[in-house]
């Protein structure tokens, strides 16, 4: 056991000050675990965004009819309901079938096309909600509505609003983690505390061993000298405590450093994956290289919701690299790429999830901020489309094996069950017993809220009757 | 409907209710010291159970017995305790309280603004204050001697004196400006040490942040593309100098919103315009035109009311406002004053800008030709180079590419567009393969494009607005908000509930709607209720922390009373009687006592008062991110003063630049000439797609909407930034080299001296680092890092 481990666990720091409660200068630890307002077995989210946009008529939302017109223009009325981001027009575009074929998955039957095989076997734990819409076809509006609620940034955005809501069940590591690929199109503002105060924000855990920015002491500063650095603030910080009226701010930053301490060695040992099995990692997908990253990313998120993180979200695709929006100008490359990255290590996490007893308290999402064209950009592409378009969801309470909702028969427009943003946005607050319409903020006079004056579509009672 | 319903509810042949009239009561004149936040005493009325309950005086409310419950013994005066400390409730108002506890003390559901009550105090103008005896102690110590409150003593001179260092220019004193003020035992050194730093340069890139904050400023449009405003550091230095100068702030108020129909020639004025250019901007987001239009608009009204009003006038976008008199007719009234608004260029030397102008047309049409050349030599060598790369592809990817593009199959156009990325001739690659000749015709082409560029700087132009001319687009109600729906037109015109009145036709040839121009006078006119209330506010919450109203940019019926309404009108009266000008207000202020007590709580303080509404004693507040940036700099000896320019873009680490849109060597260009990646933060680039990390983790306004008042967070990132961050680090170093002994490193860090006690735990801490890391050198640098993360460093009281 090192000097790290010990302070760790025996939580004995310089002058084990009571640091939760101290945090904000705050009577009560905003980060405090909260009991839900509402009935929820809930206790962590799993946000799995596809960046960039996922194609919904080739993967969850299969359109036979679509197939059957292939090349053929869309009715001039149903094209003029769309707006085209690289289509230059339209009702001059054609149609093009998947290139993919469906197969019924699980006892269920829930169809997916050939890019999620490994997923299509998880369909019995997964709700496909087909009728997904917004109405904004750029992707940094679009992620930051998807994220927000609103297409500016500055909002505070889901994350943030559940931690804001429900505090997290562990104090030594953030409430609230992002993993990306680096660069996005919305960048940070997708998963900032907008008006809500800082520690509400999205941590961004990299890769490597010290996963936190500044996690890491100083070149050439070791764990001992970097605790007696630490010491030696709390000793001096104490003598100008001691000599003032007792002021809980200046407690609560003595103990932040304490926190930040903790901290230093809890998120190592969460990404410390040696005492994970072979058998586990490979269920990920870990150690295979088309698969590797993200099956990296998607075991972390099971180790961070085991430790009590209150919101994981994990960005696949990059506007840097590889991603889902390649779908422009190569629709089966870039799908062909980014299912293949992970199907696999998704998949994985379904499956160990449900076999450690954890599914039912992790909700699993996926989604991005909107799905492609049923309409070919140039000969192999599809643009953005947000009209109608799929997410999924598992675990927390969500009964599987379920379709929700429909698109046209050329997966135009999201026609039954039509749910947008906040409709979303609403029934994920209530799975985790939030109601969105009393989560609230006082900011510039008013009571802010995550779904603006809108979620009256809240449907979680088609998902977990 | 639901709202309507609640209104009929309980409406009474007169108007409210006996509950709703009891509630408006209690909200309006106890809120700000018994509200959700506040609750001194531990009592509050923020709902029917904990009036009820009451605080540390006993039960508030025992319905049905007026005379044994405390809320009512309080308001009618009739035992000890009198409430509220600011003037004793009207008759009427009493006899409400009375009647509502007897009838049960029955509890509205609803808003509290759906209850119908008085004219709100804050549209009202204020009353002028002819106490003779009127001064900010008077009026701050009646009410500490009513609450039976213990004044804090006087702060020590050295503490005073980091104080208002602080407080005016972000920036602490050193140490010959210590030494001065410590020998100064003459009478008035304190006011001379104020006016030594209200004429510091400093003290406008201090109180130009604030303003900064309120206007959303930021270098780049924000989303995906995330442009840059290139010449919006101008209204930046328009603002800072603008402080410098001790504008006036009426002034200052009508340059923003209207120099170029008040000022047309005057193009230092007209850069204040900027206002208006500055914020977030969806301009690049095609094919969404119209609502980019009223995006624009929607921001020119918030920010103009939030900023220069103190209200929140979002909400009547879609509805008449549900808390405040400002119906939905009186928002679209104020975008039409914005709806003729354009932008403009603003040339600040006529000449040289139009010269710049004409140069960049010509610069244009000569890279056009420096590009053609380029080309046309680089041509054939791409040509060669793209053909040895498509003969290594593998044979399926390489059939692929060859065949003619109608007749590849669907796998085939897949590993086309795989094969781009791997085809892709680089320009090294190019410049590696070209021929002697060639390479002298580009080495050509390079001088003359050196030439073409070297000195190239910003022209002296800034972004401004002016209108489209004198007749303007029509404005319509949008029902709903919904600009798809719209209603009844509306004409040009300014607030009901602050007076209103319309905007005259312009003149017949005039150039300009003349709209704004009414605006700007309406806005900034002593005659206005708010206007200069909204700011005195504004620069006592500077000073104290928190202003008398607390909401800053919400002076709307949720705002509740300031604490101390008297004073607050007092100095809006001194504000405009000084001819608006924020230094003698600043003066005003911190040669009061009040201001100059220490920061330590009294017992009775500390009990009765947690919040410190009654400023018994100071608010210790956290530095704010640009005094720890800067502080950090000027301890260490680093910081460069240098004043104004394009921002700076000082260099990140990878690890810091994660996350940021792009790839960060085209996203993050960093400033060549390294002495600018020292000055002071106020000149640092703001992205709004990506803030710094030590920016974000200090709560630093991320430039989307107005803020009006930082948060002050404690978080571990914080602390780990300020321990483990490069910068920290490097700082903490280059500052250990300069100082010998642990008294020089805490006189540089905290401007004074170690104790016996302090100094013996720094060297007992010295040998045991130097032992650990086998250099003194090196142990020093860990006490200086240790320094530079102590409370006594971050905090200001």
């Amino acid at each position: 056991m090192t000097r790290r481990d010990l302070l760790l666990r025996t939580g004995k720091g310089f002058g084990a000050v009571a640091l939760t409660g101290l945090l904000q200068g705050a009577d009560a630890n905003p980060m405090a675990a909260k009991l839900p307002p509402l009935p929820s077995k809930v206790k962590s989210v799993i946000y799995l965004f596809m960046h960039g946009g996922v194609s919904h008529v080739d993967t969850f939302d299969p359109k036979p009819e679509l197939t059957r017109r292939s090349g053929q223009p869309l009715s001039v009325e149903l094209a003029k309901t769309i707006k085209t981001s690289f289509i230059h027009d339209p009702t001059k575009a054609i149609l093009r079938g998947s290139p993919w074929a469906f197969q019924p998955g699980g006892k269920c039957g829930t169809p997916v096309s050939d890019l999620y095989p490994h997923l299509r076997e998880r369909m019995d734990d997964v709700t496909v909600i087909r009728s997904c819409y917004g109405d904004v076809f750029d992707h940094a509006p679009a992620i930051y509505l998807r994220n927000s609620g609103s297409q500016f940034p500055g909002r505070p955005c889901l994350g943030s609003w559940v931690t804001y809501g429900l505090g997290s069940e562990n104090q030594n590591l953030p409430a609230f983690v992002v993993m990306s690929d680096g660069s996005t199109k919305s960048g940070p503002p997708a998963y900032g505390a907008g008006f809500l105060p800082a520690l509400y924000q999205g941590t961004v855990f990299r890769g490597g061993q010290t996963p936190i920015l500044y996690l890491r002491n100083p070149a050439g500063v070791t764990d001992e000298a970097q605790r007696d650095t630490l010491g030696f603030i709390g000793q001096v910080d104490r003598m100008h405590d001691a000599a003032r009226a007792a002021d809980s701010t200046l407690d609560a930053r003595i103990a932040s450093y304490e926190l930040a301490y903790r901290m230093q060695s809890a998120a190592p040992e969460t990404v410390d994956f040696s005492k994970e099995t072979e058998e586990t990692k490979k269920l990920y997908g870990i150690g295979e290289s088309a698969t590797d990253d993200f099956g990296h990313k998607c075991l972390l998120a099971r180790r961070l919701v085991e430790r009590g993180v209150r919101f994981v979200q994990l960005y696949s695709g990059t506007n840097v690299g590889a991603d889902w929006d390649e779908a422009h100008t190569d629709l089966v490359g870039s799908h062909t790429r980014m299912a293949g990255k992970s199907d696999k290590p998704i998949a994985g996490l379904l499956k160990d999830l449900k076999a450690r007893g954890l599914l039912d308290s992790t909700l699993v999402i996926w989604g991005g901020e909107f799905g492609r064209t049923p309409l070919s950009q140039g000969a192999t592409g599809r643009d953005h489309h947000p009209y109608g378009f799929t997410m999924w969801m598992a675990g927390g309470g969500v009964q599987g094996g379920r379709v929700l909702g429909a698109t046209d028969e050329f997966g135009v427009q999201a026609t039954e069950m039509r749910v947008d943003t906040h409709d979303v946005n609403a029934t994920i607050l209530r799975l985790m017993g939030l109601d969105h319409e009393k989560l609230t903020f006082l900011y510039q006079g008013r009571n802010m809220r995550l779904t603006d004056v809108k979620g009256e579509n809240e449907f979680t009672k088609k998902l977990v009757a | 409907m639901r709202l309507l319903f609640l209104l009929l509810a309980g409406c009474s042949l007169f108007g409210a209710s006996v509950p709703e009239e009891a509630r408006a009561i209690l909200d309006g004149k106890c809120g700000s010291c018994h509200g959700e936040t506040t609750g001194m005493s531990g009592f509050k009325v923020t709902s029917r159970e904990n009036v009820l309950t009451g605080g540390t005086r006993g039960v508030g409310v025992k319905p049905g017995a007026a005379d044994e419950s405390v809320v009512y013994q309080a308001v009618a005066q009739t035992g000890k305790l009198k409430m509220p400390p600011g003037g004793k409730l009207s008759g009427a108002e009493i006899e409400t309280i009375r009647t509502w506890i007897e009838q049960g003390a029955g509890w509205p559901t609803g808003t509290v603004a759906q209850v119908k009550r008085p004219e709100w105090w804050a549209f009202q103008k204020p009353k002028p204050v002819t106490d003779s005896k009127a001064s900010i102690d008077y009026f701050i110590d009646q009410k500490i001697a009513a609450a039976k409150l213990e004044k804090a003593k006087a702060a020590d001179r050295l503490t005073l004196l980091r104080r208002g260092s602080y407080d005016l220019t972000g920036l602490a004193p050193d140490a010959q400006q210590i030494a001065a003020f410590l020998e100064d035992h003459a009478p008035g050194a304190w006011e001379r040490a104020v006016e030594r730093l209200l004429a510091s340069k400093q003290y406008g890139e201090k109180w130009g942040r604030y303003w900064l904050d309120l206007a959303r400023y930021g270098d780049t449009s924000g989303f995906e593309q995330d442009p840059y405003i290139l010449e919006g550091w101008r209204y930046r230095d328009y603002v800072i100098k603008s402080f410098n100068d001790d504008k006036p702030y009426d002034k200052f108020a009508k340059e923003q919103i209207a120099a170029d129909e008040l000022y047309p020639d005057d193009s230092e004025a007209r850069t204040g315009t900027g206002f208006y250019r500055v914020g977030a901007n969806r301009d690049m987001l095609f094919k969404v035109e119209e609502i980019n239009a009223v995006e624009r608009l929607t921001d020119a009204v918030d920010t103009t009311s939030a900023v220069f009003l103190g209200l929140t006038v979002g909400c009547a976008r879609c509805h008449d406002h549900k808390f405040d008199p400002i119906p939905q007719k009186d928002y679209y009234r104020m975008q039409a004053v914005f709806a003729p608004a354009v932008n403009a260029q603003v040339f600040l030397e006529y000449n040289t800008a139009r010269f710049s102008d004409l140069a960049a047309n010509a610069r244009e049409f000569k890279l056009r030709q420096f590009g053609e050349q380029i080309a046309r030599i680089e041509k054939p060598y791409r040509k060669t180079l793209r053909e040895k790369k498509i003969a290594s592809l593998p044979e399926a990817a390489r059939v692929a590419v060859n065949t003619e593009e109608a007749k590849r199959t669907g796998e085939q156009q897949s590993l086309v567009a795989q094969s781009n990325d791997p085809l892709k001739v680089t320009e090294d690659e190019v410049f590696a393969a070209l021929s002697q000749a060639d390479a002298e015709r580009m080495q050509v082409i390079e001088r003359k494009l050196v030439g073409t560029f070297n000195g190239h700087t910003a022209p002296p132009m800034a972004p401004g607005i002016v209108d489209v001319g004198r007749e303007a687009p029509r404005t319509f109600i949008a029902e709903r908000g919904n600009p798809e729906n719209l209603g009844e037109e509306v004409r040009p015109g300014f607030l009901t509930a602050l007076g209103g009145g319309e905007v005259a036709e312009p003149p017949l040839h005039a150039k300009t709607t003349f709209r704004r121009k009414a605006l700007a006078e309406w806005v900034a006119s002593p005659e206005n209720a708010l206007f200069a209330r909204v700011m005195v506010n504004r620069i006592w919450q500077g000073h104290f922390g928190s202003g008398l109203v607390r909401t800053a940019s919400d002076w709307g019926t949720r705002a509740g009373q300031p604490s101390h309404p008297e004073l607050l009108d007092w100095l809006a009266q001194q504000f405009a009687e000084k001819k608006w000008s924020m230094k003698e207000m600043h003066k005003l202020i911190m040669t009061s006592e009040a201001y100059q007590r220490g920061a330590d709580a009294s017992p009775s303080a500390a009990a009765e008062d947690p919040a410190n509404l009654l400023l018994s004693h100071m608010n210790r507040r956290r530095l704010q991110t640009e005094e720890i940036r800067d502080s950090v700099l000027q301890v260490a000896g680093e910081l460069n003063l240098k004043q104004g320019g394009p921002p700076v873009v000082p260099p990140l680490e990878a690890e810091e630049l994660f996350g940021i849109i792009g790839k960060p060597d085209a996203s993050w260009l960093v400033t060549p000439d390294t002495t600018e990646h020292k000055r002071r933060t106020v000149y640092m680039i703001s992205r709004r797609t990506f803030q710094q990390p030590l920016f974000e983790a200090f709560d630093s306004p991320d430039g989307v909407q107005s803020c009006p008042r930082r948060n002050e967070s404690t978080t571990a990132p914080q602390s780990l930034a300020l321990l483990n961050s490069k910068f920290m680090v490097e700082e903490a170093a280059t500052l250990s080299a300069k100082v010998e002994t642990v008294d020089s490193a805490w006189e540089r860090v905290l401007g004074r001296k170690p104790d016996a006690k302090e100094r013996d735990a720094a060297d007992q801490f010295l040998a045991k680092q130097t032992k650990r890391l086998g250099q003194r050198q090196l142990a020093m640098t860990e006490l200086v890092r240790g320094l530079m993360n102590l409370n006594e460093f971050l905090y200001v009281e």
